[in-house]
């Protein structure tokens, strides 16, 4: 992989962006007011774009730092969690329970103090955001602190995702264990089972997703994401040039866990339901996949990963439910075989051949 | 009339027994009348007053009545005990009365018989009920072992004092030391409740505890609490079930180092082969895991093709069978993968990571629709049950099968690697490919012959697994992050690391669960890598050298 100079944001990709944000921003609420899209359908794209947001993180760090992070999906339900706790002590408040009901089951008398900040929206918010932030922190300081890579941080990653996976299944983690946290009810006084609320929050997901992006893109194309894509391709050259490689891993592996718990934060209002399941090793490497698919290296590349893979995971699981995993097992073994730069990558040597073909066509008929 | 003459003559008899005095005599009688009753009504009668009488040595003669255990041999009650083995239809003969004894033949062996040889004396339920109460303890004299520990144990907290003496004929024919012990310790429990004066206490206090059995300690203790005969002694009981108390805390430990020496014998079996491949190919083996699932299948086919196609049951050479079998077809299994996707991937470890986790999804996905959810292997015969050091601890065969197991295979594997030729040219291609190449050795053909061994390993590793545990579709993901975790300790690639990190882990995690939950175990073992991988960076034993850099 060498560095190449990228020029986005000319006239032909403006286009898609616009067409993109049209068909999401426009199209989708207004067939749904039309009746032909229900709001079961908006809603599950608003999570897609939550997943979209969490792929960007993992682009950010794999697809232009070239750090294999395989814990995504822990930094995606930690913010997760935080907006729970505050969904369920709402709801919680409302039903006019002194405690959610997991703990009255699990003969807990009192609510232990880290649930206390989740009281109220603003702590509750900056929390979800500061919490994945602050863990990615202490454990990229002590991975890359020590010059961890590669392989190596691949494995420790997963292994610290499967040990959290585990303690969250513990009913003395006071997280509600396997179940985890539902029941939620409204948000800021909305209620979350009304139609308008979701496609609010549909609204917003979008708008975050767009946000994220320019926001990723403004990283990538600054001096800092220049240095990321320096220290892909060869790490102990932009040492030996003076750089602090650990401050850079470090930065980018806060930011990416940070787009993970905004995703999370964003995606438990609209499913109602936030369990260990969705962070445990599969989770993480099946988010991996999205960007893979999609085109890693390229920022449309993790969010069109994302929207698809999950697009097809609605589609297979109700059409053959049996099938799923081979389809998704035949999805990575072919896109790492066939398509290493996804279908971004595809497209884009079709389009070239495409083009060479009518070009050699066009030279035979003269 | 002639009921009435019945009656009659058994109510004569009874006076007769009655004032003989001698009531093991007319017990006698009426093990005549039971077992060849001169009228109808004669047997309830004589069952009725056997079981008021509870004569000791008619005692095991009620109990198989009360099992329908009876039978005739030459004119003699006598009663079934232990079956030879599981699939003959053979057992060993009690005489019950006079005398209750195990019959041996002129060469002082035990004599065999077929149940169907012997004439079953049948007694109606009515009959049986008049045992009443005496029904439950009865079962002291059952033929059945664990029938016996189980009517010891329950008379534990009898108070009748009548039943020391019934214990003592019990004890005496005791064959099975698990039940004498048992038996004995119910015996001593009982008279400890009524001894005659503190030294007696004391003695007894000392034989409970020399007889060391399961539920000691708790008699000690309940003995200590309701202060004993005399303060003193009281006090003595419970410092003996301290220091009993103590020694099963040590032998815990024990217990727990050796099941960590048999969860790290798995861990290195398993990650042997990831080892040996990552370090030869570059390959992060996602896969590896199911090839264990693979293994641990090919078991179970051979054991169902032993059952249903070869008609073999209850024979252990299915396992024997299955050994070898499960590592060709890993093995095998592994050469295709090595063929279709991994050869395309050398060098690209993050891609391989990806491509073989899809490669993994697809093998569970199969094995779940071929063999549904949850499957197991009979545990082969040779290696049931286990190998007991002391009372209380017990090592299981399987267990140390699978440490011994490994054992050679690591043996095999360091012979392979540093005494034949295929492995100096494995050595070679993992230090420097094109170089082993250049100079005549076709790397292809060791990548090959090396990824075979590696899933075999972990096939074997499959087969080891039925033994202690179901056969699943995901079993495989178990035990990968585990050994990935090994494979990163040890040093990527490196044999020697892989092993002291496999036993290293395994010990400690099985440790660390005697004190913790099993899941803040394995945070905790998690949080040690991490600060030993602070500082050894590149494992237990880097390379050093040329060969260390990038």
């Amino acid at each position: 992989m060498s560095i190449k100079p990228e020029k986005e944001g000319s006239g032909k990709s403006g286009w898609i962006n616009l067409v993109f944000i049209l068909f999401f921003a426009v199209v989708l609420p207004v067939g749904n007011r039309l009746g032909l899209f229900s709001i079961n359908t908006i809603s599950l794209w608003g999570r897609y774009f939550c997943f979209a947001i969490a792929a960007l993180g993992i682009d950010l760090i794999w697809g232009y730092t070239g750090i294999l992070s395989m814990c995504q999906a822990f930094f995606f339900c930690l913010g997760g969690y935080g907006m729970g706790m505050y969904l369920l002590l709402k709801a919680t408040a409302q039903q006019g329970l002194a405690l959610p009901d997991f703990m009255t089951w699990n003969s807990m008398t009192a609510l232990p103090a880290f649930w206390h900040p989740f009281h109220h929206f603003i702590p509750a918010f900056l929390l979800s955001l500061l919490v994945p932030a602050f863990v990615a922190f202490v454990i990229g300081f002590f991975i890359f602190r020590s010059r961890i890579k590669g392989v190596y941080m691949a494995i420790i990653t997963q292994a610290l995702a499967l040990a959290m996976y585990l303690l969250f299944l513990r009913n003395e983690t006071k997280l509600g264990g396997t179940n985890g946290l539902t029941n939620f009810r409204s948000l800021l006084g909305f209620d979350l089972s009304a139609s308008s609320v979701k496609i609010g929050l549909y609204g917003v997901s979008l708008c975050m997703l767009c946000l994220a992006y320019i926001a990723c893109d403004k990283i990538v194309h600054s001096k800092f994401g220049k240095i990321l894509q320096a220290i892909r391709d060869s790490e102990s050259r932009v040492g030996y040039t003076a750089y602090r490689v650990l401050h850079y891993k470090l930065t980018v592996f806060v930011i990416a866990a940070f787009l993970g718990g905004l995703a999370g934060m964003l995606y438990v209002p609209q499913t109602g339901i936030i369990t260990p399941g969705r962070m445990d090793v599969t989770a993480s490497v099946e988010m991996l996949m999205w960007v893979a698919l999609g085109g890693r290296g390229k920022l449309k590349g993790a969010i069109i990963g994302a929207l698809l893979v999950n697009c097809l995971y609605s589609v297979c699981t109700s059409v053959f439910p049996e099938g799923w995993l081979f389809i998704l097992g035949l999805l990575y073994v072919l896109t790492v075989l066939y398509f290493d730069k996804g279908f971004l990558g595809l497209f884009a040597t079709l389009g070239r051949k495409l083009k060479f073909g009518a070009g050699a066509g066009a030279g035979r008929g003269a | 009339m002639k009921t009435s003459f019945q009656i009659l003559l058994c109510l004569a008899l009874c006076f007769i027994g009655r004032y003989r005095a001698a009531a093991a005599d007319s017990a006698g009688v009426y093990v005549e009348q039971v077992l060849y009753p001169q009228q109808a009504g004669a047997r309830s009668l004589a069952i009725g007053r056997l079981a008021v009488l509870q004569e000791p040595s008619v005692l095991p003669f009620l109990e198989a009545i009360s099992s329908s255990n009876l039978y005739l041999l030459d004119g003699k009650a006598v009663t079934l005990g232990s079956r030879k083995s599981e699939s003959e239809d053979v057992f060993t003969i009690y005489e019950l009365y006079p005398s209750h004894r195990l019959l041996l033949d002129g060469h002082g062996q035990p004599v065999l018989l077929a149940a169907s040889g012997l004439k079953p004396v049948e007694i109606s339920r009515i009959d049986r009920l008049q045992l009443g109460a005496a029904a439950g303890w009865l079962n002291i004299f059952n033929a059945d072992a664990q029938k016996r520990i189980l009517a010891y144990t329950q008379l534990e907290s009898a108070s009748d004092t009548t039943l020391i003496g019934v214990l003592s004929i019990a004890l005496k024919s005791e064959t099975n030391a698990d039940a004498y012990r048992a038996g004995r310790e119910t015996w001593l429990a009982l008279r400890l409740n009524h001894p005659a004066d503190p030294p007696e206490a004391r003695a007894l206090i000392d034989s409970l505890s020399a007889n060391d059995g399961d539920n000691t300690t708790a008699i000690l203790r309940a003995y200590a609490k309701n202060g004993g005969l005399q303060r003193d002694v009281g006090l003595y009981a419970r410092q003996k079930a301290d220091e009993m108390d103590s020694q099963y805390a040590w032998l815990q430990r024990l217990q727990n180092l050796f099941s960590g020496l048999s969860l790290g014998s798995i861990l290195i079996l398993i990650s042997l082969g990831l080892a040996i491949v990552y370090g030869l190919a570059g390959i992060i083996n996602m896969a590896h895991g199911e090839f264990l699932m693979i293994g641990a299948y090919a078991t179970y086919s051979v054991q169902l093709f032993f059952n249903n196609v070869l008609h073999v049951r209850d024979s252990d050479w299915f396992y024997l069978t299955a050994l070898p079998l499960s590592f060709i077809v890993a093995g095998l299994a592994g050469l295709l993968l090595e063929r279709l996707v991994i050869r395309r991937l050398y060098a690209k470890p993050l891609e391989s990571l990806l491509a073989t986790w899809g490669v993994s999804l697809i093998l569970i996905q199969t094995a779940r629709s071929l063999f549904g959810d949850l499957t197991a292997v009979k545990l082969p015969g040779l290696l049931a049950g286990g190998w007991q050091v002391t009372t209380h601890l017990v090592l299981p065969y399987s267990r140390i099968f699978i440490i011994v197991l490994t054992a050679g295979v690591v043996l095999s594997i360091y012979w392979l690697l540093f005494r034949t030729r295929l492995g100096m040219q494995i050595r070679a291609v993992t230090q420097n490919r094109n170089m082993s190449a250049c100079l005549g050795i076709n790397t292809r053909r060791v990548d090959a012959i090396t990824f075979f061994i590696g899933s075999g390993l972990a096939g074997l590793a499959g087969c080891a697994m039925t033994l202690i545990g179901n056969v699943v579709p995901d079993m495989g993901q178990t035990y990968i992050v585990d050994s990935f975790l090994v494979v990163v300790t040890g040093g990527v690639g490196k044999l020697l690391g892989t092993i002291a990190a496999g036993l290293g882990i395994g010990v400690f995690s099985k440790v660390l669960e005697a004190f913790f939950e099993a899941v803040y175990g394995k945070v905790l073992i998690l949080l040690f890598i991490m600060i030993f991988l602070q500082f050894k960076p590149r494992g237990l034993f880097p390379d050093k050298g040329r060969i260390a850099e990038d």
